[in-house]
């Protein structure tokens, strides 16, 4: 199982809806599959706790309405016990900390986790993307990279420090 | 609001996509009608309009991230019939495995992660904790076979399609590529444990069922008709075969009927408060021309599985009721037997000398302008049509989903449990609760014309004639 597990969501068939879809590809080409899986879906469901429970750190890549301007990127760290107490009652698609607190209470384990946004600016049935957004998407792309390299390179040294 | 006071329950909570619910009361408070509208436009079709029409599959399989491989192969038999061809027998037996996982994953999700919480913590549990991490939490064994029953079904798609939500492997005239031995090997592997969670389940389920007598003899148990495909020899399939229609009393009123002309015989209605069609048997026009699809009704239109534990247990199902099976909180019920079916039915298939076969694909060029596709998706039976130029372009398309095939039945069923359980100027959760659970007993896909973005509230409303709130619950 990779370390990092990357979960880049949407709708593809709607317009900047399809913007993690897009980074999911850059992303894609850049790891090695040992190391990054990267993962499109639809939606968030409940059973991706499992894939959780079975890696070292998680990113959600996902579009977002606002708050910002069109091509704001965000990243935010998340966490498993924040999440179980707003538990939803739309459980068909679940949100990033709800996977993370059901990875909690069915298997006991809080791997790192991160949410990696870009606003988007037109969510209408389309299949391309607005400009602000096609414009930053190397800038997701990158930010996210930022948390993969310094996840995989702590790892490292904790690795080295054992043996020493 | 017609007149009198109304109720709105919007949007409605754990189903796939946006609704919301209006429960019109009369001047004595008492709920007079009811309605459960769709609020957002698929423009699906629209969107289509001047692509090759080789692009559809992969495209319609991005429609709704619940049930892709049902647009998927709904859409590559549309093809099929504008290339006039006839796929090899392994592509036509890996399509059916690749529908039958689907079938699983999809069941499972209604099941264990929609519908479980009303089952396990009953219709009255604090709405805080009646969803799956309530489940979680008190009946974790539950919850990690739902996470393992549906992982069976994705991993089947994922080793046939190269990925889980929107594999492109089934093309016109077949599928792209042959099954591997060592991805068929893994799948048998993995049958014993998914056939435990099955039967685990159905006993589980069977021994709840005397604690929801109130709810059976409500959630829409009144007489319908129920349309599904059928093999030849009137068994259970979702991939080929006839439409049947049985009445209320089990009666056959249309067999033999070609999926292909399904225009001839059923018709679609606009209302103007839903964006959802509602679809009617056209002899007995509307709305008496109600029917239901999906699990029950395809339960009730077969005469049998063709597996031997299904068969069983479909021996048993028709016991419940002499005439068709009436009530939609059966639906449940019916749903756990398709999964033991679909499970048995996939190591059947598995085993077919010819499944490794490598000639998987008929190649042609366009021999017809117009072309229909048929299936059963998890929720109902799912029509594509095609129609396209000279050149290969598409020019017109409609679909057909399960969740307008049901659209009057939902209706009527929304009524007859806020008729039963709604009283009075006063609201709570479990009157609530019993609204909605009535619509995920058909665990309705609005998710083929909408896209959730973020979280759903919950919100009930009683409004006066003169537009006053006497009452409000708010779920976040």
């Amino acid at each position: 199982m990779p370390r990092v597990l990357i979960f880049a969501f949407g709708n593809p068939l709607r317009s900047d809806d399809r913007l993690a879809w897009r980074a999911a590809d850059v992303l894609a080409a850049k790891y090695s599959v040992d190391e990054v899986e990267v993962v499109t879906l639809h939606q968030l469901g409940p059973e991706l706790a499992e894939s959780v429970s079975r890696s070292g750190c998680v990113i959600f890549v996902d579009a977002a309405a606002g708050p910002g301007r069109p091509g704001d990127v965000r990243i935010t760290q998340l966490s498993a016990t924040s999440a179980s107490s707003d538990a939803p009652g739309f459980c068909h698609a679940v949100s990033p900390s709800h996977v993370l607190a059901l990875a909690a209470q069915l298997y006991n384990v809080r791997p790192r986790a991160y949410s990696a946004t870009l606003v988007g600016k037109n969510f209408d049935h389309g299949e391309s993307l607005s400009a602000p957004v096609k414009a930053a998407i190397p800038e997701l792309v990158v930010r996210i990279d930022e948390l993969v390299q310094k996840f995989i390179n702590n790892k490292g040294q904790e690795v080295a420090r054992r043996k020493t | 609001m017609k007149q009198g006071n109304t109720i709105v329950i919007d949007p409605v909570t754990r189903i796939e996509g946006h609704s919301k619910i209006t429960l019109h009361l009369n001047d004595e408070g008492r709920v007079e009608d009811a309605r459960f509208h769709v609020t957002q436009f698929r423009g699906f079709e629209k969107l289509c309009e001047g692509r090759p029409f080789y692009e559809m599959p992969s495209l319609m399989a991005r429609i709704c991230g619940i049930c892709p491989v049902s647009h998927l192969i709904a859409s590559a038999k549309a093809c099929d019939s504008l290339l006039a061809v006839r796929i090899p027998p392994t592509a036509d037996k890996l399509r059916r495995i690749f529908g039958l996982a689907q079938v699983t994953q999809s069941h499972a999700l209604s099941l264990f992660h929609l519908s479980s919480p009303d089952l396990l913590l009953g219709m009255d549990a604090d709405p805080a904790k009646s969803n799956i991490f309530g489940v979680a939490e008190k009946h974790p064994e539950l919850a990690l076979d739902g996470i393992r029953l549906r992982q069976f079904g994705q991993k089947i798609i994922e080793r046939l399609g190269g990925k889980r939500i929107h594999p492109a492997w089934i093309v016109p005239g077949g599928v792209s590529e042959p099954l591997t031995q060592a991805n068929r090997d893994a799948i048998l592997e993995a049958i014993p444990e998914a056939m435990a969670i099955a039967e685990r389940t159905l006993e589980w389920f069977k021994s709840t069922i005397e604690r929801f007598r109130e709810e059976i003899s409500t959630f829409g148990n009144f007489p319908t008709m129920f349309m599904g495909i059928v093999k030849k020899d009137n068994g259970l399939t979702f991939y080929d075969g006839k439409l049947r229609i049985v009445d209320a009393s089990g009666h056959v009123v249309a067999d033999d009927l070609d999926p292909t002309s399904y225009s001839e015989y059923i018709g679609e209605k606009v209302e103007p408060w839903s964006y959802l069609k509602s679809t009617y048997y056209k002899p007995k026009g509307f709305p008496e021309g109600v029917y239901r699809v999906g699990p029950l009704a395809r339960l009730n239109v077969a005469d049998r599985c063709g597996t031997p534990r299904a068969d069983q247990e479909l021996a048993e199902f028709h016991e419940l009721q002499r005439t068709a099976v009436l009530s939609s909180f059966h639906y449940h019920h019916a749903r756990l037997i398709e999964i033991l079916y679909c499970i048995e039915r996939l190591e059947q298939l598995l085993n077919d000398s010819e499944i490794l076969s490598k000639h998987v694909r008929a190649v042609a060029r366009p021999n017809a302008l117009e072309g229909v596709g048929a299936c059963e998706a998890p929720r109902g039976t799912l029509f594509h049509h095609y129609k396209i130029d000279e050149q290969g372009l598409i020019r017109w398309v409609n679909l057909v989903i399960a969740t307008g095939h049901n659209n009057l039945a939902m209706n009527r069923s929304v009524l007859q449990v806020a008729k039963h359980f709604v009283q009075g100027k006063r609201l709570n959760p479990g009157m609530l609760n019993r609204v909605e659970a009535v619509i995920r007993c058909y665990d309705p896909c609005l998710s083929c014309s909408t896209h959730a973005l973020g979280q759903m509230d919950l919100q009930i409303q009683l409004v006066d004639a003169g537009g006053e709130v006497l009452d409000e619950i708010k779920r976040e």
